[in-house]
Formats: structure tokens, C-alpha cells, sequence
């Protein structure tokens, strides 16, 4: 961990950001210094945070560089560079990062067991049987070993991170870093619990585009360290409760850059795989905030939600002491690993073509002479190829639960009860017409599993719904409202006599999970 | 430059001859025989290997058995020079590639250049797409020459689906002229089947003004003007009695699954569809055509 040292890894970073001043012209460098000072400025002027004056300070330094030479600028693009790593990088404990890794355990019982933050950690509590972990574990383990590893999940809560991490351990896997909005460490058990495991800090309220600069020349300089790294590349938690399928690529990007580098450089650096992963939570903490912001025109706009259940610890501690107490209620598959242009790849990592035989994936950016030819357009081309292939990934993998079909079979019984509603008129049913009938729901219950068992057959997608004796509809349906029941103020379906109340917005969350399948025909 | 034609034929051999006029040098892969002048190999997983650029100049049905036998591989850079979409299943030539082997770096070229006249130095002019610039700039440095204008585009599906219609548009105008329905009917079929090409793209998230363009206008107006190319010539035929070869039945019906499953409407292409098929005559289709409600363009 030694050559990860905050000022090894901020040396780095300032060279990048010299060479990539060194292709700008004296416009262009102004261009960049400038929207960085006006932007840092109008961000820091809305601040209320006493700390921020040190910021201010550099800020106004920067401001003064804009209207010098160009030496001025670059000293003050450099001075703010190494600001930035400094912030993004030093949460990240060296010394405390293998003791934690072999706490990880401990911590996440104690974070997901505690009834209040001055709990112990419950004694009774098993993560094991709460979170299910799924995948080519093995394959991934010995890989772990020899290559470098890209996480790449579906994003649904600011839970997702501890899940992950404790899927990680329990796969035998090691530790990955991962960049955490700075929003996130206003919870202390989480901060504590992030800053530990691997969480470098991103402050997405800072938008221009050096600040994003760092951020990528820091992912591909601890990628090509060789650190496993996780990006959620939906960005932000999923608003609509669908599964991604537009990705951001800027992070992954920074994959093929480093495993470039690392090419160019003939060092014996290790290849760099990306592995896709899914997560399917039975119930998410955050779902009334996220359906709102998605339905609302805050959608476009709140990109950084502060006010969610996540920012009240007792609401954490209350969502998983009912929640976490359900066993299998997580589900997290770990995908088939992919190379950078989202081919398979075969049990020691080497890709592998569509008919099954390995090749030398070099050739993508090495010339005949074994060179390798920079060129960002055509990585950028890969990028989006890789990307294409995660989310046909994420729709494979998703694992389908019990709530998430009876939402999605409930919303559609809503449908056909108003069919002249649009969705935004049937989440603003008034509270007399929020119901269906149970007979039908149940009937259509059993539509989506015949389809999905087809779909299961075929590989399209994983389930783990309840089996067992007697009528499966009937089940399926009350684990799902005894799962709403559990958390929910006002569960997104319950019973009431023979019929079925229905909370719109909650049932077109959870229900969008299944957005990606085709709906199975309805019966007469 | 190494440049590997693959496809023996007319066009083939059209597309050698750029080649060296651009100053480099082709070779031309073949599966029955060798046109004289032009040094060639049966090899075809060779030329390839050995090629900066492979073209593929064979018709769309034979472009998997190509792709199977010449195997090309991450390094390799192949752009089809065949307009159509995958008979079978109406998918991309370009996602056929990708679908058999490494190969990421490919392109379509289309565009109003006829075998016949580029032998005879007459102007050509073609567009080159693909979402690789590299593939773009290694195409137009291997065909531009004094007599042929190559352009280069980013809208990989716009040019593919424009030599698609452009087949089928043909032979429409092959039609007309086969009933003899005069010269404004040849105007009324371009123009709205240019409307439904871009309908289609717009579908596919192609760009509109791919098919104002040279793989769109500029290669109907082209073919649709000689009399001797295939699919005019078969459209003219079928208006006159004869029956449509299964090759060009599958060239409509590919367009037809593709605006199916992207849920557009294309009722030019319908009919002709319907008239290659032999479930209505050309005379009847094109008077169900002209007796659409009437609307705003």
C-alpha cells in the first residue's frame, strides 16, 4: 500500500494535469481555470460550512492567477490539483485499511444490527442469511489474484456500498475502493464504516471540469496501481426503480486508460477485467424519496439528494433492524467478468471471441509492431461497447423478488382498473380509488410466473421467489405484503378485507424493476 | 496501405480499381475465381490478417459465410461495401460481424458509385460510416482519389439503413416505370420513400440527414436512374410479368422486420412487399398507395 501514499498518489495526478495543460493553448488554459474559479465561487458562496474558508483562500488565489501569465495559471491549476487529491484521497486510511478489512464483518453486523447509534451489535443477526450472494464466485476469487477487478454494480440506496462490501467478504473477495459523495459522510456510522473500506470522497457539487479531471486521473492512477475499484455507473441511485440501462462512462473510462498505460509502459502490470453486479433489494430505504424525485421535475435537478431517509440515522438503524431481520431480502449476483470492451473472458481472464476461443485483446489498441496507438475517440467507442453489455448484464443477472413482481403485477391491475390514466395520473389516484381487486391481482401473479419461470429457463433472468406446496401465487403475494408491511408506513400493497390497497408510487417503483422484461400477455 | 477486397465481383473489382487510383494497393479475396489484373488470394483469413482495411463486397446473404471463413480478429478493421440487412433475420450486417467474431472496428460504405462507370474514370462519390473516426479516415485515405469523393459520417445505422431502403426504393421506381406511371410518379416514390427511410432512422436513432445524403438521395436517384441495375431492372421486370427473384423478396422483407420491431409504419415498402410477393399487382398496389388518406406532408 506503500506507493499509495497521499503524496505518491498526488505527485502522479499533478504530472497528468501537466501534460494536460501542456496540450492547451494559453486560451484554452484560461478557459479552464477560469470556469473553475466562477463555479467554486457561486458553490462556496451558497456554503454555510465554517471550514470552507481555506477553500475560499485558494480559490481567490486561482482568481488572481486567471488574469496573469501562464505560468501563474498553471502554478495555481497545480496548487488546486494537489487541494483536490488531498480531499478525494486522504479519508482513504492506509493504516487502518487491513485491520478494518479484516473487520469487516463486525462492522457491517454492528451497523446493520443496531437498534439506535448507541447500540451494541445484535447478537442474533447472521448476514449471511439475509444477504444472498450469487455468481462465479470462484472464478472471481483466483482472478482477484492475477488481474485487476472493476466492480461495476447497480446502484438503488446509499446502502449499497456496506452490502457490497460485505458480498465482497463473504465471496472470499478482497476489498475494493470506490468513490462516496461527500454527503454520505454525514452519517457517522457510515462515514466511519466508508472512510475505512476503501471510500475515496467526490463532491459532486463541484461541476467543473477540473475537478472532474482529477477525479478520473485519480481512478486511473489507483487502477493502474492495481487497486480493485467499484464504480456505480448509473452515477446516481436509480430514481425510478428500473434497472440502468444508460451509463455514464466517464469512470469506466479510466479503466481502459490505466490498462493502456500499463501497456505502454512494458511493465509487468496486471490486465484489468470489469465484473458486473446486481442488486436486488426486497425493500429500499430510500423508495418514497427516490419515486417522488423521479415523478417530480426535481428529478432533472436534485442530482444530490440531502434530505433522504439516509440522512436520519435512526430511520438506517430502523430500516435494518425490520428490514435485514427478513432472511434472503438482498440479493447480490456478481456477473460474468468482462474485458474492457465487454468481451467474456475465460477462467484465467484471457478474452474470448462469440465462438468460444480465446484471443490477445491487445490487438484492440497495439499495432502489428506491438506499439500501442493512443487514440481516445476509438476508447471511447469501447467504452460505450462495454457499457451496452453491462446493462445487457444487469438485466440477466437482477435477481426478482417477491416485492418487486406483486408491485409490478399491482401497478398493472391499477392500470387496467383506469385505463385513460396515465402514470402520472394513476400515482395521483385519490385515496378511495387506490385499490384492486385480490382475485385479480392474484390472477395476474400467476401470469408473471409462468412467464418468468419460462424466462429462467432460457437464462433471461434469475428469481428467487417463494416455492414450496400449495398455491404459489398466494405466497409469493404474502411475502410481499408482509415485506411492505414490515417497513412502510403506507405499504406499497396490502390487504384489506377482499381487496387490495395500492400505493401507486410505491407499487410503480418497486414494480419498475421488472421494467426490462416484457410484460406476459393478459388473459380474458 | 494493404487494402483486402473481399468478393470477386463487379463491384469488387470497382472497388480495387479506387483503390489503386488512391495510390495503394489491393488484393482481392476470392471464392471462385480471380479477375484478371488484380493480384488475389483464396485465402481469406490471410488477407485479412495481412490487410490495414478489408471490404467486403459480396452480397447480404453471403456476408456470415464470408465473415465465418476469413475470421477476422481484434486488430482488424472491415467495412461492408453491400447494401442490405441481413435476410434471415433483418439485423445489421455490421452487428453480424461483431456477433462472429473480435472484430469492433467496422463501417459501411454507400454512396452513388456503379461498378460499370467507376472502370470507366467516370465521378463517384460515397460516404463512409462508422463509429470509429479511425475506420472513417483509413477508408477515405484508401478510395479518395480524383475520381471518387469519399465522406465520412458517425451514423453507422443511417448509412446501413439507407442502402437497405435504397434497394427497395429501386425497385419501386422500377415499378413505376414498368407500369408506365410517368415521370412524376419516379419524383412521389424518392421523396416519400426518402420520408420513410428517415422515419425508420429516426426509429433506430439514425440521423436525418443521412438520408438526404449521398448513401440516401444521392445512391436512389443514382440507381434508380440506370436502367440496368439490379433492382430497378427487377422492378421493372415484375411490373411486366415476371417474378421476383427470392433474393430481392428477402431484401423488402428484411427492411419490413426491422420497421416491425421498431414499430413504424412504412406503406411504400409494404406494398412493394406485398407486389414482390405476389399478393397484389403492381398496378393494384400502387393504386391503394394513391387512394391514402390524403394528409400534410
Amino acid at each position: 500500500m506503500g506507493q499509495d501514499s497521499t503524496r505518491s498518489i498526488s505527485k502522479a495526478i499533478q504530472e497528468r494535469m501537466n501534460a494536460r495543460m501542456g496540450e492547451m493553448t494559453d486560451d484554452e488554459l484560461y478557459a479552464y481555470l477560469a470556469q473553475t474559479v466562477y463555479l467554486e465561487r457561486k458553490r462556496l458562496s451558497q456554503s454555510k460550512d465554517e471550514t470552507a474558508e481555506e477553500e475560499r483562500s485558494s480559490i481567490e488565489s486561482a482568481a488572481r492567477a486567471v488574469h496573469e501569465g501562464r505560468s501563474e495559471m498553471t502554478q495555481a491549476v497545480i496548487s488546486l490539483t494537489r487541494s483536490y487529491v488531498y480531499e478525494i484521497h486522504n479519508r482513504f486510511s492506509e493504516k487502518t485499511y487491513d485491520v478494518a478489512t479484516r473487520l469487516l464483518p463486525g462492522a457491517l453486523t454492528r451497523l446493520l444490527t443496531a437498534a439506535g447509534p448507541k447500540s451494541g451489535p445484535g447478537a442474533d443477526f447472521d448476514p449471511g442469511s439475509r444477504i444472498a450472494v450469487h455468481g462465479p464466485l470462484s472464478q472471481l476469487r483466483e482472478l482477484a489474484e492475477t488481474h485487476t477487478l472493476v466492480l461495476a454494480p447497480t446502484h438503488v440506496s446509499n446502502l449499497d456500498s456496506p452490502v457490497i462490501g460485505y458480498a465482497l467478504y463473504q465471496a472470499g473477495l478482497p476489498p475494493f475502493i470506490y468513490g462516496a459523495g461527500l454527503n454520505l459522510f454525514g452519517n457517522p456510522a457510515m462515514s466511519f464504516f466508508m472512510s475505512r473500506l476503501g471510500a475515496y470522497t467526490v463532491d459532486r457539487r463541484k461541476r467543473h471540469r477540473m475537478y472532474k479531471d482529477v477525479l478520473k486521473d485519480y481512478s486511473t492512477e489507483r487502477i493502474g496501481r492495481g487497486a480493485h475499484s467499484l464504480f456505480f455507473p448509473g452515477g446516481t441511485r436509480c430514481r425510478s426503480g428500473k434497472i440502468e440501462s444508460q451509463l455514464k462512462r466517464g469512470l469506466l473510462g479510466t479503466a481502459i486508460q490505466a490498462w493502456q498505460e500499463g501497456l505502454a509502459s512494458g511493465e509487468a502490470t496486471k490486465e484489468i477485467l470489469v465484473v458486473p453486479c446486481t442488486l436486488s433489494f426486497s425493500l429500499v430505504l430510500e423508495a418514497e424519496t427516490l419515486i417522488e424525485d423521479s415523478l417530480s421535475e426535481q428529478g432533472r435537478s436534485r442530482y444530490i439528494i440531502t434530505d433522504d431517509e439516509f440522512s436520519e440515522p435512526t430511520t438506517v438503524y430502523h430500516f435494518a433492524r425490520k428490514v435485514l431481520n427478513l432472511d434472503a431480502s438482498v440479493h447480490v449476483r456478481f456477473g460474468s467478468p468482462l474485458d474492457l470492451m465487454g468481451n467474456p473472458v475465460d477462467a484465467q481472464g484471457q478474452s474470448l471471441s462469440p465462438g468460444g476461443e480465446p484471443f490477445d485483446r491487445r490487438a484492440y489498441v497495439m499495432n502489428g509492431q506491438g506499439q500501442v496507438l493512443s487514440d481516445k475517440q476509438r476508447d471511447s467507442i469501447y467504452t460505450n461497447q462495454l457499457a451496452e453489455r453491462l446493462t445487457e448484464a444487469y438485466q440477466r443477472d437482477h435477481t426478482i423478488v417477491s416485492t418487486q413482481l406483486v408491485a409490478r403485477a399491482a401497478w398493472e391491475c391499477l392500470a387496467h382498473r383506469y385505463p385513460r390514466l396515465d402514470t402520472y395520473q394513476q400515482v395521483l389516484l385519490s385515496k378511495f380509488e387506490q385499490w384492486i381487486d385480490r382475485e385479480a391481482l392474484l390472477s395476474r401473479i400467476r401470469e408473471w410466473l409462468a412467464h418468468i419461470d419460462k424466462l429462467v429457463e432460457t437464462g433471461a433472468v434469475h428469481q428467487a421467489l417463494p416455492a414450496g406446496d400449495g398455491e404459489r401465487a398466494e405466497r409469493v403475494l404474502a411475502e410481499a405484503v408482509q415485506r411492505f408491511g414490515s417497513y412502510h408506513s403506507r405499504p406499497a400493497v396490502s390487504h384489506e378485507d377482499w381487496r387490495i390497497l395500492v400505493d401507486p408510487k410505491l407499487a410503480l417503483y418497486y414494480g419498475n424493476r421488472l421494467a426490462g422484461i416484457p410484460a406476459p400477455e393478459v388473459s380474458q | 496501405m494493404k487494402v483486402g477486397i473481399i468478393g470477386s465481383g463487379a463491384w469488387g473489382k470497382a472497388l480495387a480499381t479506387l483503390v489503386a487510383r488512391a495510390g495503394h494497393q489491393p488484393r482481392i479475396g476470392y471464392r471462385t475465381s480471380l479477375p484478371g489484373g488484380i493480384p488475389g488470394t483464396p485465402n481469406l483469413d490471410n488477407l485479412v490478417a495481412e490487410s490495414d482495411l478489408t471490404i467486403l463486397s459480396v452480397p447480404a446473404e453471403a456476408v456470415e459465410a464470408v465473415v465465418r471463413q476469413s475470421k477476422p480478429g481484434a486488430e482488424s478493421r472491415l467495412v461492408i461495401a453491400t447494401r442490405g440487412l441481413q435476410p434471415e433475420t433483418g439485423e445489421w450486417l455490421s452487428d453480424l460481424i461483431v456477433s462472429l467474431s473480435p472484430c469492433r472496428r467496422v463501417g459501411s460504405l454507400a454512396g452513388p458509385a456503379l461498378a460499370a462507370e467507376v472502370i470507366r474514370d467516370r465521378p463517384s462519390g460515397m460516404v463512409v460510416a462508422s463509429p470509429f473516426d479511425e475506420v472513417c479516415s483509413i477508408t477515405q485515405e484508401a478510395l479518395h482519389s480524383e475520381i471518387c469523393r469519399i465522406y465520412t459520417s458517425n451514423d453507422l445505422r443511417g448509412v446501413e439503413l439507407a442502402g437497405a431502403m435504397v434497394l427497395v426504393l429501386s425497385m419501386a421506381v422500377g415499378l413505376t416505370a414498368g407500369l408506365d406511371l410517368g415521370i412524376g410518379s419516379r419524383g412521389i416514390v424518392i421523396t416519400r420513400g426518402i420520408a420513410e427511410a428517415t422515419r425508420l432512422g429516426a426509429a433506430i436513432g439514425a440521423h436525418p440527414q443521412t438520408f438526404a445524403g449521398l448513401a440516401g438521395v444521392g445512391d436512389l436517384v443514382s440507381c434508380a436512374s440506370h436502367k440496368d441495375h439490379p433492382s430497378f431492372a427487377t422492378g421493372l421486370a415484375i411490373a411486366r410479368g415476371a417474378a421476383c427473384p427470392e433474393r430481392f423478396q428477402q431484401d423488402v422483407a428484411a427492411v419490413l422486420k426491422l420497421a416491425q420491431r421498431s414499430q413504424v409504419d412504412l406503406p411504400l415498402t409494404s406494398a412493394v412487399a406485398a407486389i414482390v410477393s405476389g399478393q397484389m399487382t403492381a398496378r393494384l398496389a400502387f393504386d391503394s398507395l394513391m387512394r391514402r388518406e390524403a394528409r400534410a406532408e
